[in-house]
C-alpha cells in the first residue's frame, strides 16, 4: 500500500512542508510569547529598538500566518489534490520551486522586520521587493496545484480542491492590489491609495487574508483530512457546496467592519455588518458538517488524537464565526474596537481553528508521507490537552481584559468628566496580560512537544527504514 | 436617521459608472448564487451530488491513529 502511494505521487515535498510547518509553529508561538510578556513586563524589552514590540509583532503574525500557515497549506493543498485527483503532483521542481522560494521569503521576513522595514500595513508589511516574490511564489504554487488538477483522472473535482482554488484565487487578487505601491527605495515605498481608501483597501485585504488564507484555504483541509481521518464521507456533500459558494460570495464585503465609526461612509460599515451576520449560516453549516461526518462513530474521538484536533477546531470555528459577525454590530463595536477583545477573537480563530486543524492535518500527513505510526501518540494526546487548555487561557484573558478596557474608556461621571485615565486602564489590565502570556506558554509547550514527537516519527522512519523500503518497493515495481 | 426609507434612500441620478458596474456585477452574481442554491437543494439532484463525498475515501490508505495502534 505505502509502496503504491510512494509511486503514485509525489510526496518528498509535502515531508518537507510538513516539517518546516512544526518548526514555525514553535518560532512564531515563541515570539508571540515573548511579545506577549513584553506587554506584562516591558523591562523585555531591554531598550533594544530590535525587540521592541512594534517590530517583533510583525514578525509573530508573519511567522504564524504565512510562514507556519502557508507551510500547512502547500502541505495540505499538495498532498490532497493528488490523493483526490489520483494523479502526481503536474511538476516536481516548480513544487521545489515554490518550497525554497517561500521559506527564502520567510528568511527575509525575519531580517528585515526586526530591522524596522515595514510598509506598515497590517499583515502586509513586507516591502516591496518582497511582495513581488511573494506574488510569484505563490503563483508557481496556484499553477502547480490548477494544472495537477486539469490532468486528474476522476471526473468531478472534490470539494477541497474548490476551497483551495478560491483561496488560490483570491488571495493572489487582494494580494497584488494590496501591495500597489510606488517605490522610492530598494527598502521603502508609497502605498498606491490614501487616506480612507488606502484604509479601506487595507481591509478589504486584511478581513480577506483571513477569510480566504486563514478560512477558505483550511475548510480546504477540513474537507479532506476530516473525512480521511475519521474514515468515514463528509456528511453532507450539498452542504459543502452551499458552504463554497456563500463563502466566496459572502467574505469579500467584511473588511469595512473593520472601519465602523472612521472616515468611511456609514452605509459602508453597516454594510459590512449585515454581510457578517449572513455570513454565521454557512459558516455554522460548515462547522456542523465536519462536526456530523463523525455521527454515528463518536466513539473514534476516546482513541483518535488527531481527529480530536481536526473536531476540537470545528467548535473553535463556529465560535469565533459566531463572534466575530456579533462584534462587528455597531453598537458591540462601539465597546469592542481598539480593545483586546478583538486580540482574543483573532486568537480563537488563529489558535483554536486554524493552528487545531493545520495540526491535525500535519499529523496525518507525517504518518502517511513517512509511512509509520507517530513516534508516541501520548505526546499527540499531550499535545492535544496543552493546545486547548493554552488557547482556552489566552483567550479568556482578552475577553476579561478587552470588555474591561472597553468599559472604562467610555465610563464618565455626573459631569461628563472620563472616570479613567488611559494610564489606569492599562494598569488595569497587567493581570489579565500576564495570564495571557501563560496561554502561550502552554500553547508554546504543546508545539514543542509536537516538534520533538515529529522530528522522533521522521527519525524512527528512517531507523525502520520504512521510508526507504516504501521508495525501494515503488521503484521495483 | 428618521425611518428606514431615509436609510435606504439611493439618489439615483448621482450613481456613477463605477456605481453601476459595480451594483450590476454584484446582483448578477448574487442571483448566480441562488440558481447555485436552487440548484444544490433539488432533491432530484442529491444522489448525483452526494455520491461525490467518497472521492477521498477511494484511495489506498492503511495507517490509522490512536490507542489500539500502540505509540
Amino acid at each position: 500500500m505505502d509502496a503504491t502511494a510512494e509511486q503514485k505521487y509525489s510526496f518528498d515535498v509535502v515531508r518537507w512542508f510538513a516539517v518546516m510547518a512544526v518548526v514555525y509553529v514553535v518560532v512564531g508561538a515563541l515570539v508571540g510569547v515573548y511579545i506577549a510578556s513584553e506587554l506584562a513586563w516591558p523591562v523585555l524589552n531591554f531598550d533594544s529598538p530590535y525587540l521592541s514590540f512594534g517590530r517583533l509583532r510583525p514578525l509573530h503574525t508573519n511567522a504564524v500566518i504565512f510562514a507556519f500557515g502557508g507551510s500547512v497549506l502547500m502541505a495540505s493543498a499538495f498532498y490532497s489534490v493528488q490523493r483526490t485527483c489520483g494523479v502526481r503532483l503536474w511538476s516536481d521542481k516548480m513544487a521545489w520551486f515554490t518550497f525554497w522560494g517561500w521559506n527564502l521569503i520567510v528568511v527575509a521576513a525575519v531580517i528585515t522586520l526586526p530591522l524596522g522595514m515595514t510598509q506598515g500595513k497590517e499583515y502586509a508589511e513586507l516591502e516591496w521587493p518582497i511582495d513581488i516574490a511573494i506574488a510569484v511564489v505563490w503563483l508557481s504554487y496556484m499553477f502547480n496545484f490548477v494544472m495537477t488538477i486539469a490532468t486528474r483522472k476522476s471526473s468531478h473535482i472534490y470539494v477541497s480542491n474548490w476551497f483551495f482554488l478560491g483561496m488560490m484565487l483570491m488571495i493572489t487578487y487582494l494580494h497584488v492590489v494590496n501591495s500597489l505601491a510606488v517605490p522610492v527605495s530598494l527598502t521603502d515605498s508609497y502605498s498606491l491609495f490614501s487616506g480612507v481608501q488606502d484604509a479601506m483597501i487595507q481591509w478589504w485585504w486584511g478581513h480577506n487574508a483571513v477569510g480566504f488564507y486563514l478560512t477558505a484555504g483550511f475548510l480546504g483541509i477540513m474537507y479532506y483530512f476530516v473525512p480521511k481521518q475519521a474514515n468515514r464521507p463528509v456528511y453532507s456533500y450539498r452542504l459543502s457546496v452551499i458552504h463554497f459558494w456563500a463563502l466566496m460570495f459572502g467574505y469579500v464585503w467584511l473588511g469595512a467592519h473593520h472601519l465602523q465609526y472612521t472616515a468611511l461612509p456609514d452605509w459602508t460599515g453597516s454594510l459590512g455588518a449585515a454581510v457578517s451576520l449572513a455570513m454565521i449560516i454557512p459558516s455554522w453549516g460548515g462547522a456542523v458538517n465536519g462536526m456530523m461526518t463523525l455521527s454515528g462513530a463518536w466513539d473514534k474521538l476516546r482513541t483518535d488524537y488527531v481527529l480530536r484536533f481536526l473536531i476540537m477546531s470545528l467548535a473553535f470555528y463556529a465560535m469565533s464565526t459566531f463572534e466575530g459577525p456579533v462584534m462587528s454590530i455597531k453598537t458591540v463595536n462601539a465597546l469592542s474596537h481598539y480593545t483586546d477583545w478583538t486580540v482574543g477573537h483573532v486568537h480563537s480563530g488563529a489558535l483554536g481553528w486554524v493552528a487545531m486543524v493545520g495540526m491535525g492535518a500535519i499529523y496525518h500527513m507525517i504518518e502517511r508521507t513517512f509511512h509509520t505510526k507517530m513516534y508516541s501518540t501520548k505526546m499527540v494526546n499531550l499535545h492535544f490537552w496543552t493546545a486547548t487548555i493554552g488557547a482556552v487561557i489566552y483567550i479568556v484573558a482578552m475577553w476579561v481584559s478587552g470588555i474591561m478596557q472597553g468599559l472604562m474608556w467610555r465610563a464618565y461621571d455626573e459631569y461628563g468628566t472620563l472616570a479613567y485615565t488611559f494610564a489606569e486602564s492599562v494598569e488595569a489590565m497587567h493581570p489579565y496580560y500576564a495570564m495571557r502570556a501563560v496561554g502561550g506558554i502552554v500553547f508554546l509547550l504543546g508545539a514543542v512537544i509536537m516538534l520533538v514527537n515529529v522530528l522522533m516519527t521522521v527519525r524512527k522512519s528512517v531507523s525502520e527504514g520504512s521510508l526507504q523500503q516504501a521508495r525501494t518497493a515503488a521503484a521495483s515495481a | 436617521m428618521s425611518s428606514l426609507g431615509d436609510y435606504f434612500h439611493t439618489d439615483w441620478e448621482a450613481m456613477t459608472t463605477n456605481d453601476w458596474v459595480g451594483t450590476i456585477l454584484t446582483v448578477v452574481i448574487f442571483l448566480l448564487m441562488v440558481v447555485a442554491y436552487v440548484y444544490v437543494l433539488r432533491p432530484k439532484n442529491k444522489d448525483k451530488l452526494e455520491a461525490h463525498k467518497h472521492i477521498p475515501m477511494d484511495d489506498d490508505e492503511s495507517i490509522e491513529s490512536g490507542d489500539k495502534n500502540g505509540g
